[in-house]
């Protein structure tokens, strides 16, 4: 499979959500991923009861490709993955804050996997996030800084989810990262529900309070 | 100049082809698509006009540009950043010829049948994939060989290749945690690695100056440096600690944009135009492009001004009421009376929209590149909004040639 390939399959033209798709880990995927081997590419179970998946999205916020997996996991239960990696390529021979390359194995062996689901029209959306986007820390002003935040603008607005029937978000991950909490107290604002959990246990409600303004 | 659709059943790959080959990394914000369904055709006779424009505006912002730099009290009403204001001295030894200039000046079809200039961006302006690679994906589409497009990228490339040494080493200064600024410094650097030159991805702070020389201490790729390309806005450059970015105001290492940009990127830039005719400064394409201009406090109870902020960027907090979002524009309201100097008052202009295929209207920012003093080709952004903002699409632009037209 090419690299358009085994995009069109995350991001069939013309489906729900899949506009959002970020093209970036895909551009190039075979040559960046071509070095990582992973054994335990197999799908989770995710513990999301089907009365805590209506009118629902989730936003799957784990490392590098535990998330992918997910992904997968909430696709065999009826959700669209949505990738918005969004992590570049470091200069070669520099070494980077982030292995942002990693997702790209994940998205390959995905692809196989996710030809195989049939997703409905209306499956709601499961973004995917990478976790160790925000391994920030510089040990020298030499290494490359390719981290990276999930803004407002990756994803659909607050009026666009409601619109869809989305009135609440389940966040799956082990915290509520700070770039997240910026964009859900927004959604929170406009009457969207957030919830929280680790995959295992039931999400829980929370309430996020207004992020301090400076970055 | 006019709107042709993109075949609807071409357009998913056209779309797929830009992402993957054309470097839209970004084909989406918010809920908005950022690539046109449309290509925008201009005349030949609006090219000629146009170009015309952009050669003599971009004659006149560097004129402009050496006699601030060459009497800095005439910087003033500029009211740049304290911090960068600070640093402008260093630029004692600036040299137009060691660098690479590279202009985009964003003109709007008006209501009244000319054109407006709504600004210059003088100091990084970007959609250098856009204006170069994108109009070839259209015309493929449009199965359209009797339109033509300039390619930015060649003509940037060229300038560049003309400054620096073959095989030389160029670092390209971005913010690198942003891959919507990586898209841009991708295009240029795999075409400048096409010609033979050593590209280096980098942030500001990987660069450190000696002996006004730059050098990378980028990991694994030290060393001198024989062009900066800078894509990091000024004013974000000035906020990396520890301050090791003045360097780049009196390096002799070739640049692109040299920090002299920052006096025209500045929207008050006509607030010192009275100043720099005295001077002997011609800024008459200027004055008939550029809709009326004033301080904050000088347009109180004048009608029909709207407020930019001065260091602005993709549209961002201009006071367009009915363009803006909920509550916006009282909150940009309340920050110029907050801070004046950090704004300025326009003249309004309107926007002529042009027709879409189903009765839909866009207005469009035509940006026209300069490189070295000459007309480098165009990016083009639509929207039915009255501001061109982030929620614009990119649209690709071509040139019909003479006398002739595909009314299809």
């Amino acid at each position: 499979m090419t690299d358009k390939e085994i995009y069109q399959i995350w991001a069939p033209y013309g489906k729900k959500w899949t506009d959002w798709v970020r093209p970036v880990p895909f551009v190039g995927l075979r040559e960046h991923s071509s070095k990582y081997r992973f054994s335990n590419l197999n799908v989770p179970v995710v513990a999301l009861e089907e009365k805590e998946r209506e009118g629902a999205a989730v936003i799957v916020d784990l490392p590098g490709v535990e998330s992918v997996k997910v992904g997968i996991a909430l696709a065999e239960i009826g959700f669209r993955p949505v990738p918005v990696y969004n992590g570049t390529i470091e200069q070669q021979g520099a070494r980077a804050t982030v292995d942002n390359q990693a997702v790209g194995v994940g998205l390959i062996w995905g692809a196989s996997a996710l030809s195989a689901i049939e997703i409905g029209e209306d499956a709601p959306p499961a973004f995917l996030l990478d976790t160790n986007r925000l391994n920030r820390f510089k040990m020298e002003d030499a290494l490359f800084d390719n981290s990276w935040d999930i803004y407002p603008q990756d994803l659909p607005s607050a009026e666009y989810l409601m619109k869809s029937g989305i009135y609440r978000i389940v966040i799956i991950s082990s915290r509520l990262s700070r770039d997240l909490a910026k964009i859900l107290y927004g959604f929170q604002k406009k009457g969207i529900r957030i919830c929280i959990t680790d995959g295992y246990e039931s999400p829980r409600n929370i309430k996020i309070r207004r992020p301090i303004k400076k970055d | 100049m006019r709107l042709i659709p993109i075949p609807r059943e071409e357009y998913e790959a056209y779309r797929l082809n830009l992402m993957f080959d054309c470097y839209k990394w970004d084909p989406q914000f918010l809920d908005h698509n950022t690539i046109a369904k449309y290509a925008l055709v201009i005349t030949k006779e609006e090219h000629e006009q146009l170009s015309e424009w952009t050669e003599k505006l971009d004659e006149e912002t560097r004129a402009a540009e050496l006699v601030l730099n060459g009497d800095r009290k005439l910087a003033g009403p500029l009211a740049l950043p304290k911090k960068l204001s600070k640093e402008l001295q260093r630029m004692d030894n600036y040299d137009p010829g060691g660098h690479v200039r590279l202009m985009r000046y964003d003109f709007h079809p008006t209501t009244e049948g000319g054109w407006a200039v709504s600004e210059v961006n003088s100091d990084v302006p970007g959609g250098f994939a856009e204006a170069s690679l994108m109009p070839e994906e259209a015309r493929i589409r449009l199965k359209e060989s009797s339109l033509w497009y300039i390619n930015f990228g060649d003509i940037l490339v060229k300038a560049i290749a003309d400054k620096v040494p073959e095989g030389g080493r160029i670092m390209l200064v971005h913010c690198t945690s942003y891959s919507d600024d990586r898209q841009v410094m991708q295009f240029l650097g795999d075409a400048l690695k096409e010609k033979g030159f050593h590209v280096i991805y980098g942030a500001a702070d990987h660069i450190h100056f000696r002996e006004k020389q730059a050098h990378s201490i980028l990991d694994g790729n030290e060393g001198k440096l024989d062009a900066i390309i800078r894509f990091t806005p000024l004013e974000w450059l000035t906020e990396i600690r520890p301050k090791k970015w003045d360097g780049y105001f009196d390096t002799t290492t070739v640049s692109c944009n040299h920090p002299v940009a920052i006096y025209a990127q500045t929207k008050r830039f006509p607030l010192v135009w009275d100043a720099l005719e005295q001077k002997g400064v011609c800024l008459d394409t200027w004055r008939k492009l550029l809709p009326d201009t004033l301080e904050v406090k000088d347009a109180k109870g004048k009608e029909g001004y709207i407020y930019k902020p001065a260091c602005g960027r993709v549209g961002e907090n201009i006071s367009i009421k009915e363009a803006c979002w909920e509550g916006e524009y009282d909150k940009i309201m309340k920050d110029v009376k907050r801070h004046p100097k950090k704004y300025l008052a326009q003249k309004r202009f309107y926007s002529r929209p042009l027709a879409g295929q189903d009765g839909e209207q866009y207005h469009v920012c035509l940006g026209s590149y300069t490189v070295q003093g000459k007309h480098a080709g165009y990016y083009a952004r639509i929207t039915e909004s009255q501001r061109i903002d982030s929620n614009a699409a990119d649209i690709p632009v071509l040139i019909e040639r003479s006398g002739e037209r595909d009314d299809r």
